[in-house]
């Protein structure tokens, strides 16, 4: 029995170097050939124009948008290279529930606009593929000229200190104002980290943020911060009312940049490698171009895309519904 | 096409009774009035979300509490006022040439159907935020009849000249039913006629615009209604399409 128990740690140790040379995750890929099905995971919040909100088609519940078709590409290549059709299994959750679901093992990947370069704890055990979408990062829309004005006087202000540090300049950019961010995201990472957060409003949802702006709940929001694509598309196609933070050019005024990426366990060596493999040949094909065009520079409207080339998904796999929730004033002050 | 027969239900079934050797014209009327109840319960449903529209796309309620259970509710009573049949009665009630054996029995399977649809419609209609859904009459009724022609060996569908969905597109038959009806006034009545060598029953119930279609199907002709379809430029009134049902009078 002593001997056992002087063995056993050994054991696993054993077992430690065993799978350092050959994960038992590195068997992903097998996997999802050997049971025909890749299970995706997607933000049920809508981050338009990546994800649009389900809809209901003539031919039952879909979800469209670039993410979507993204999905769609890969999983076209990821049936050739399994020699077999692959069927995509939607899992539509909550955008803070991804990461824990592909910790957990639930899902073989998922995206959502998912910028590749947060830096923040709770990311931590997460990769990510090549960039699908390059040129993103995190700007700010108003509906108020005179916050406009204000932080473009922030920016000026700290540009006439050339040694100030970009950072510093773009974060005070926003002194004063009150910032409202969708919980988990980059944004609220980056106004966690960088924005006075007396004045951070955190809320379930962009949605969450609209609503809270137009019914004046108080306190008033004054910017909201997120996604610049999804920010522009929504001032350019369903919220006219609300203008995005620009610099005195004119420009946009981007906090930081980020690259979006598919999202993998950390440890699923093989699927990234054979991730990255997709989408450079969907970059080389131009398709993921392409796809860029089609959903941020068309005029299109979603429901018909949703008609003609959503993806359906299970609803089992769903939260009961979608509730965009409500802002609150950051819990961590 | 001038000489194409425009019944009004019962009127056909007492001609045909009078007129035709008796098992031949048993089965097609009995055919036919089933067909009718089909086209008549997944119209009820459409009037049932029609009027539950506003409710469907308001943004800033979540739970709408339209169940399945409500709608069947609705669509139970909306299908009494307008065929006179109760189907909670369903049944218990006789077979008559009102309400024949076939139609006892296909249309609790459309109610079925229809009632699926909305119970996984759920988390579509039940999202706080987002407005209009597409969530209406049409999509609706697309995948209540799909889901019953599934399982029935009637082929319920709804079609349109201009369909919007392909798999809504008319077949050469329902075509040119569908242009003899447009080149006629409004009226409550459907077409009813064989075909394949009176192998086939084919039962075609138009539908017209009403006000509330115009904001989709209205004018200005060609611009981009909210679903990202050109508007049609139809007026009230005019023919919107048809509910169809096909159904096989040898095989039963």
């Amino acid at each position: 029995m002593a001997l056992l128990s002087l063995l056993l740690p050994g054991c696993g140790l054993l077992i430690d170097a065993v799978e350092q040379v050959w994960p038992v995750t590195g068997n992903r890929v097998d996997m999802i050939c050997e049971r025909e099905r890749v299970q995706v995971g997607l933000t049920m919040e809508p981050f338009r124009p990546f994800v649009f909100p389900t809809i209901w088609t003539d031919e039952g519940a879909r979800v469209t948008g670039l993410d979507v078709e993204l999905i769609k590409a890969m999983t076209e290549e990821l049936s050739h290279r399994c020699g077999r059709p692959i069927t995509p299994v939607l899992h539509l959750v909550r955008f803070r529930d991804l990461f824990r679901l592909l910790n957990e093992g639930h899902l073989d990947w998922f995206v959502s606009a998912v910028a590749t370069n947060t830096p923040a704890p709770s990311r931590a055990g997460v990769a990510y593929s090549l960039p699908y979408f390059y040129g993103g990062g995190i700007s700010g829309i108003t509906r108020s000229s005179a916050v406009i004005d204000r932080v473009q006087a922030n920016v000026r202000e700290q540009t006439l200190h050339p040694a100030a540090d970009r950072l510093a300049a773009t974060s005070h950019a926003l002194d004063g104002l009150t910032i409202a961010v969708q919980g988990d995201t980059s944004a609220y990472y980056y106004a966690q980290a960088n924005v006075s957060a007396d004045r951070l409003l955190v809320c379930d949802s962009l949605p969450a943020a609209f609503e809270h702006a137009d019914a004046q709940t108080e306190p008033r929001i004054d910017v909201i911060l997120g996604a610049q694509p999804v920010l522009e598309y929504m001032v350019k196609r369903v919220r006219r009312d609300w203008t995005p933070l620009t610099r005195d050019t004119g420009l946009p005024l981007f906090l930081t940049k980020a690259d979006y990426g598919v999202v993998v366990a950390e440890d699923s060596y093989r699927l990234r490698w054979l991730l990255n493999d997709l989408l450079l040949k969907l970059d080389e094909s131009g398709r993921l171009r392409e796809m860029r065009a089609r959903w941020l520079d068309e005029d299109y409207a979603f429901p018909r895309r949703a008609s003609l080339e959503g993806l359906p998904f299970d609803v089992e796999k769903m939260a009961a519904h979608y509730i965009q929730g409500t802002c609150r004033l950051n819990p961590l002050q | 096409m001038n000489s194409r027969v425009t019944v009004k239900g019962v009127v056909l079934v007492a001609f045909v009774l009078l007129h035709a050797p008796l098992t031949w014209a048993v089965e097609r009327a009995e055919v036919e009035e089933t067909a009718r109840l089909l086209a008549k319960l997944l119209e009820s449903g459409r009037a049932v979300i029609e009027r539950n529209q506003p409710l469907i796309d308001d943004p800033h309620k979540g739970d709408k509490g339209l169940t399945p259970e409500l709608f069947e509710a609705e669509l139970v009573r909306e299908f009494r006022a307008k065929s006179g049949i109760d189907l909670s009665a369903l049944p218990t009630a006789p077979v008559s040439v009102v309400l024949p054996p076939l139609a006892k029995e296909l249309l609790p399977a459309l109610v079925q159907a229809s009632r699926e649809v909305v119970r996984d419609a759920q988390v579509v209609i039940n999202q706080r935020g987002i407005g209009y859904k597409n969530f209406i009459p049409a999509t609706w009724g697309s995948q209540a009849s799909a889901r019953f022609s599934k399982s029935a060996h009637i082929r319920l569908k709804q079609t349109a000249l201009d369909a919007r969905n392909p798999k809504n597109e008319p077949d050469e038959y329902e075509a040119s039913v569908l242009r003899w009806l447009a080149a006629r006034p409004r009226a409550e009545a459907y077409v009813s006629e064989l075909t394949e060598e009176g192998q086939t029953l084919r039962v075609v119930m138009p539908i017209y615009y009403a006000k509330d279609c115009l904001a989709c199907h209205g004018e200005p002709r060609g611009v981009l209604d909210i679903s990202g379809y050109p508007r049609e430029g139809h007026k009230e009134g005019d023919l919107a399409g048809a509910i169809t049902v096909t159904a096989p009078l040898s095989n039963r």
